[in-house]
């Protein structure tokens, strides 16, 4: 599903490359946790999953898709098959959740009887089919976030990229994200989560990838957050 | 579809002043526009009028005028015959000095202007169709200081002052609508870079969820192309007002009536109204297409 050929990214800004010869490949399904420290490249990597950004050396891949290779305007058809949330959430605050849900398939042109099908369905997998109508700013933190994954999985993508979806929450709320994540994960959908939320990764037992400064350190496939820290 | 439509609107009301101030400026620019093609219009008008009625004038001195009321005699009938036998003349119309009265009494009917004249302060003249207005001068110089003849007119030279008049009045407004169509441009421009800009946080969602350049680009368009539209419409609707409160009473008033054709409504409705919706149109998609290009990168 995602694969990464010897990629290497050095931002135009600075000398150090922020991924450094990373290949590393995810199997359809799976469910892996990005870790490292800040800096280590985290956020870069998913970056040019989306075609964000792109690689100086090697490929990037996603299901069929050349991503680093990808004329421009064939982006949009490889970014409505992954879904992306982050640690912001990144809500239109002047959207009700419906909206906000509702937005990522408008802008897509999907037609207007689906949405109002689908919508509700992906507002009950979240457990947020009571706050349809509220507005953002109404919500807490894990509600937020809820509604921003489903926002993500309401065209059910192919990969759920996850960008420290816990880094604003406590660990309680984080859990209940967790659960999300799995659920998601186990409708067949592909969940690559960057965090570095030790207690998250240990009691979940997934593959890790971990990176320092940008080089792959480890790749286990039920891993823990490491050791010594 | 529908979904463009909506950013769109939300776009205009969430900068509703920058809306308003495009809206006005396009207006009024496309306003002058409006005029200076009513102004052409009527200038064409009033010059084919003119031309058909034009003549030029050949006055007789006072002994033929008072001697010769038929025209008759050797002297006036030899200054027609040759007249009339010159080529760049269609045709040859005497005028007695009575007749001329007549006229005069006829045109300024009611007016205090009727007790000062006498029929002996009118000569009778020769009115002299030319087969080619614009060469009336030539026939001036033939006939000026010939024996029985006061003085030659070519009316269109008369005529000329107001021509230019009405020119200049054209080109002063299209000189105004052109300066006023760059403010207008510049203002649409800004206002789409602005409102992208306000817009950046929802753009870049929409390009994370994977929606077009086309999707994410064409509300501000729209926004574009309606402002210029309802610019055209305030501006046609402008135009109408200034036909029915301004000019209708200009130029029905003494000074201009049958002077000036009249502006008709259907000028306004029919002529300069599409033009101006479909240049307001362009304009607007052309300035919105370029700024995006240029400006918005998203
Ligand atoms: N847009 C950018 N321009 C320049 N350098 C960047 C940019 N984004 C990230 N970096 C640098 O690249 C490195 C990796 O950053 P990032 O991928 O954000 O790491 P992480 O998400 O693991 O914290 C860091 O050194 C960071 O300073
Ligand atoms: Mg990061």
């Amino acid at each position: 599903m995602i694969r990464l050929e010897n990629v290497t990214k050095v931002y135009p800004t600075s000398t150090r490359p922020a991924l450094d010869d990373v290949s590393v490949e995810v199997e359809r399904g799976e469910f892996v946790f990005l870790i490292g420290p800040s800096g280590s490249g985290k956020s870069t990597l998913l970056r040019l999953l989306l075609r964000e950004d792109v690689p100086n050396e090697g490929n990037v891949w996603v299901a069929n898709w050349n991503v680093g290779r990808l004329a421009s305007r064939r982006v949009p058809r490889l970014r409505q098959r992954m879904g992306v949330v982050f640690q912001d959430f990144r809500l239109l605050p002047n959207k009700t959740v419906a909206e906000n849900v509702a937005f990522a398939l408008e802008v897509i042109g999907k037609p207007r009887h689906t949405i109002r099908t689908v919508v509700p369905e992906v507002l009950d997998l979240v457990n947020l089919a009571g706050k349809a109508d509220r507005m953002p700013s109404e919500l807490s933190g894990g509600e937020a976030q809820r509604v921003a994954i489903a926002r993500a999985f309401v065209n059910r993508p192919l990969v759920l990229l996850a960008d420290e979806p816990t880094g604003n929450l406590d660990p309680e709320t984080s859990t209940g994200i967790m659960t999300l994540l799995e659920r998601i994960n186990r409708t067949g959908t592909t969940v690559v989560m960057a965090t570095h939320d030790r207690q998250i990764v240990d009691s979940m037992r997934r593959r890790v990838v971990e990176l320092s400064s940008g080089k792959l350190a480890r790749d286990d496939s039920r891993g823990v957050y490491g050791t010594g820290r | 579809m529908l979904f463009v439509w909506r950013e769109a609107f939300a776009g205009l009301r969430r900068n509703l002043t920058m809306s308003i101030a495009m809206v006005i400026t396009t207006a009024i620019s496309l306003g002058l526009l409006g005029a200076g093609l009513l102004a052409v219009r009527t200038i064409d008008r009033t010059e084919e009028l003119y031309y058909s009625l034009i003549a030029v004038q050949v006055a007789l001195d006072e002994p033929t005028s008072a001697g010769d009321p038929d025209c008759s005699g050797p002297v006036c009938t030899g200054l027609r015959d040759e007249l009339e036998a010159n080529p760049l003349v269609a045709g040859v119309e005497y005028e007695s000095r009575d007749a001329a009265f007549e006229r005069f009494q006829r045109i300024y009917a009611g007016q205090s202007i009727l007790q000062l004249v006498r029929p002996q302060s009118l000569p009778a003249t020769l009115r002299v169709t030319m087969a080619d207005p614009l060469r009336g001068t030539e026939i001036v110089q033939q006939f000026t200081g010939r024996p029985g003849v006061r003085n030659v007119v070519d009316q269109r030279s008369t005529v000329q002052d107001l021509f230019s008049f009405l020119g200049s009045v054209r080109n002063a407004t299209f000189g105004l609508a052109i300066v006023q169509a760059l403010a207008a441009l510049l203002l649409i421009s800004n206002t789409i870079q602005l409102s992208a800009f306000t817009r950046r946080t929802e753009v870049g969602i929409m390009r994370l969820v994977g929606a077009t350049r086309w999707y994410t680009q064409v509300p501000f368009l729209i926004e574009a192309v309606v402002t210029g539209l309802v610019g055209a419409v305030l501006a046609t609707g402008g135009l109408v007002l200034g036909k029915l409160f301004f000019l209708d009473r200009l130029l029905s008033g003494r000074l201009l009536a049958n002077t000036i054709p009249p502006v008709g409504m259907s000028d306004v409705l029919l002529y300069v109204g599409p033009v101006l919706v479909i240049v307001g149109a362009v304009i607007a998609t052309l300035t919105g297409y370029v700024t995006l290009r240029l400006y918005v990168r998203t």
